[in-house]
């Protein structure tokens, strides 16, 4: 093992990545969290407020609500990537041309742009005219306001981000799927097991590892979402569709509140912390069950 | 063979080698080529700017326009350019209104603001309060450049006139009806001059089919609109001491009645995406035939009738006790941070915008309004007010102008307060009455 010569030989080769972390995570981290006890609109001297700017989202309903917004948005999206992009590493996994083109193109959506997924899908979900309505009518189902109706527009955002991300999400699962090695399926076939037995106890513990990649890149994509808001819905219909980060954006950008955007960011971090820290916790514990599983 | 050599020789008229040869001495090592370099880019950029722009003072303009009306206000900023050879205006593109505005309040932050930018009118106020924007009525000719009354600072706002001059107004607005006039004319109706007739009419234009669906109204979930309800229906944003009011039970009554339109009557469409876009989505509606009528600004006059493939005739919102209109659009202001060279050449600009030809162009070309008696006088005067009857309804509208409250907090109670508020009430259903209290509560509460 390397030993180093003087002791502050590591401080300085991390000195790199620490400075970067302290400029661009800590300290604006320290600004927001200090900023959050004041009103402030950039232009006109800060006025100290204490917890005024957490009380006012909390009384409103806007902290709840966008922190409840973003965890249902998040667990579509999770749920939803995974679950397609098994059933389509599943179904697609075959060699030929055939399936290679229906792979790529399905992989082309993760690819383009999010501002043209998202241009693109406020013109297929418009109400009149957009290709999902008008099937809809044309087997007799009343007019769906997919981006004007509260209840469902978060549904909507994260179906739309779920067909965009998919495509990604099938490749890794097909890599997963390519690294199970063939002999272990032909013995378990040979032993008399179903394809849908090997699937449940062969096939998918065995992709646990790359199920678990799946759901946190999908996990990081959820809470990054912006520009598909920004693009489809502005946030609206009343507030239905503002997650964290256009929370953010809008009470610090539209509404000159600096204070209250901070606040948001603030718990914003908290949450994210607490999720990550129930994420490792998650996987130490899994990691001793298989230890001790293991030991004779 | 150093990597300055080696360049040399693949581009022996580069200029980056010609800087570098007076900075990098003969043997470079890794330091001091990466020294040079970092300093490199400031001198090229400096020798890079046109002999325009080193010979005459730049004035720099943030704008927000989009689509037909950039094209106009481009064209003006060239011929301006064009007409002299000391000041050269750059208009730069800054995304929507709000966009716009956010951009500009970092960069007066920041200490990088532009010369001179435009704002809405619900923002003037407040922008004046924090100083950062420059008082006019010192500058040569201010108080001469006969604007007309209700559109400039001095009607628009109650008592304008008693501040100082902070905004020049140059693309201003009143909202008004677009009637689909094939349609109204199928229909026999006649421009809707009441709320009640607005309902009949609109119910007689819905049609509700599956396929091919049709909506008697639209308009935008916007604060603007429903301030002209109000006021229509008697309220007042503030009261007579100043207290925000939202127009008490008028600001109700007219949010009940959009809820009525959309729920029960079931005759408005409401339009995807907040802000502008929804704006946007209703023009699209209506120029598409899917809306029969609408609420819309005067700047989309020419868009809207170029665009439509019907005959477009506007007329004045109805009235409901009374005839109401707010203005719109924006105001140029100038940012009190410019250096003082910069805002005497951007003074320049402000007066050639206003001058006859400029407000005549500006106004024929996009549907603002023509901000000065003189460019009001030479249209009506060369009869293009009687080739163009839909400019004149905005015209005869001016007379039931609104002035909007002197309120630094105002911007405030649109974006934060009231907007969100007015859409859940016509999205969600919510008691109108009980959402406008609340409203009223958050807007005394501190910045």
């Amino acid at each position: 093992m390397l030993k180093a010569q003087a002791r502050f030989h590591p401080w300085a080769m991390l000195s790199p990545s620490l400075g970067l972390l302290l400029v661009f995570v800590l300290v604006p981290l320290a600004l927001a969290a200090w900023q959050s006890f004041f009103a402030w609109d950039l232009l006109t001297p800060a006025v100290p407020v204490g917890l005024g700017n957490f009380r006012a989202l909390a009384e409103s309903g806007a902290l709840l609500g966008t922190a409840g917004r973003t965890l249902a948005f998040s667990a579509l999206v999770v749920s939803g990537a995974t679950v397609t992009g098994l059933a389509l590493a599943l179904l697609l996994d075959r060699p030929g041309a055939l399936f290679a083109w229906v792979r790529s193109s399905i992989f082309a959506a993760y690819v383009v742009s999010w501002v043209a997924v998202a241009l693109l899908w406020l013109w297929l979900l418009d109400g009149d005219v957009g290709i999902v309505g008008v099937s809809l009518r044309a087997f007799g189902l009343p007019r769906v306001g997919f981006l004007t109706e509260p209840a469902l527009v978060v549904p909507t955002l994260a179906a739309v981000t779920t067909w965009k991300i998919a495509g990604y999400a099938m490749i890794v699962f097909q890599a997963g799927l390519r690294a199970i090695p063939a002999s272990v399926l032909e013995a378990a076939a040979l032993d008399g097991a179903s394809g849908f037995v090997r699937l449940r106890s062969m096939t998918l513990p065995l992709l646990a590892p790359t199920t678990a990649f799946v759901a946190t890149t999908s996990l990081v994509v959820s809470f990054q979402a912006f520009d598909v808001i920004r693009i489809m819905t502005q946030g609206g219909p009343a507030h239905a569709s503002e997650l964290f980060v256009y929370a953010i954006y809008e009470q610090f950008f539209m509404n000159l509140s600096v204070g209250r955007a901070s606040a948001l960011a603030v718990v914003f971090f908290a949450l994210l912390l607490a999720l990550s820290a129930a994420e490792l916790r998650a996987f130490e514990l899994r990691g001793r069950t298989r230890r001790e599983r293991s030991l004779p | 063979m150093t990597a300055v050599d080696s360049y040399r020789t693949l581009h022996p008229r580069s200029d980056v080698v010609n800087y570098t040869r007076h900075i990098v001495p003969s043997r470079v090592n890794r330091r001091s080529l990466l020294l040079a370099l970092s300093g490199a880019p400031l001198p090229l950029a400096s020798s890079c700017a046109s002999p325009e722009r080193r010979e005459r003072r730049v004035v720099t303009l943030w704008y927000s326009y989009g689509g037909k009306n950039r094209e106009v206000l481009t064209e003006l900023v060239a011929r301006f350019n064009r007409s002299q050879g000391d000041i050269l205006v750059e208009a730069t593109y800054q995304g929507d209104y709000y966009e716009a505005l956010a951009k500009l309040r970092t960069a007066v932050a920041a200490r990088v603001a532009p010369t001179l930018s435009h704002v809405v009118v619900e923002v003037l106020p407040y922008l004046a309060e924090t100083r950062a924007l420059e008082p006019l009525d010192e500058y040569p000719g201010a108080r001469e450049l006969g604007l007309v009354h209700s559109l400039a600072q001095a009607g628009a706002f109650a008592s304008g006139d008693a501040r100082p001059l902070y905004g020049i107004p140059f693309n201003r607005s009143i909202p008004v009806t677009y009637l689909n006039s094939e349609l109204f004319e199928a229909e026999r109706l006649d421009a809707p001059t009441t709320w009640a007739e607005l309902v009949e009419a609109a119910r007689r234009l819905t049609r509700r089919s599956a396929a091919n669906p049709r909506w008697g109204f639209g308009v935008p979930i916007s604060w603007w609109f429903w301030v002209a309800m109000t006021a229509q229906a008697g309220g007042e944003l503030v009261g007579p001491g100043g207290e925000t009011t939202f127009g008490g039970e008028a600001g109700a009554k007219a949010l009940a009645f959009l809820q009525r339109l959309v729920h029960d009557e079931r005759v408005m469409r409401l339009p995807a995406g907040r802000d502008y876009n929804a704006w946007q989505v209703t023009n699209q509606d209506f120029i598409a035939g899917r809306v029969a009528m609408t609420w819309m600004s005067t700047a989309f006059l020419r868009y809207i009738e170029e665009n439509a493939r019907f005959r477009v005739r506007t007329a004045p919102l109805p009235g409901d006790v009374r005839r109401a209109v707010p203005t719109g659009g924006t105001f140029f202001v100038m940012l009190a941070s410019a250096p003082e060279p910069e805002k005497r050449a951007a003074w320049s600009f402000l007066r050639f915008m206003c001058a006859t030809d400029q407000a005549v162009d500006w106004a024929t070309r996009t549907g603002y309004l023509p901000v000065t008696d003189a460019s009001v006088a030479r249209l009506r005067d060369g009869g293009f007010f009687a080739k163009h009857p839909n400019d004149t309804v905005a015209q005869r509208d001016l007379a039931n102008v609104l002035a909007w409250p002197w309120a630094p907090n105002l911007f405030r109670s649109q974006r934060d307060v009231l907007e969100p508020r007015l859409e859940e009430a016509v999205m969600k259903g919510r008691n109108a009455g009980a959402l406008l209290r609340e409203a009223r509560e958050l807007a005394r509460r501190p910045w």
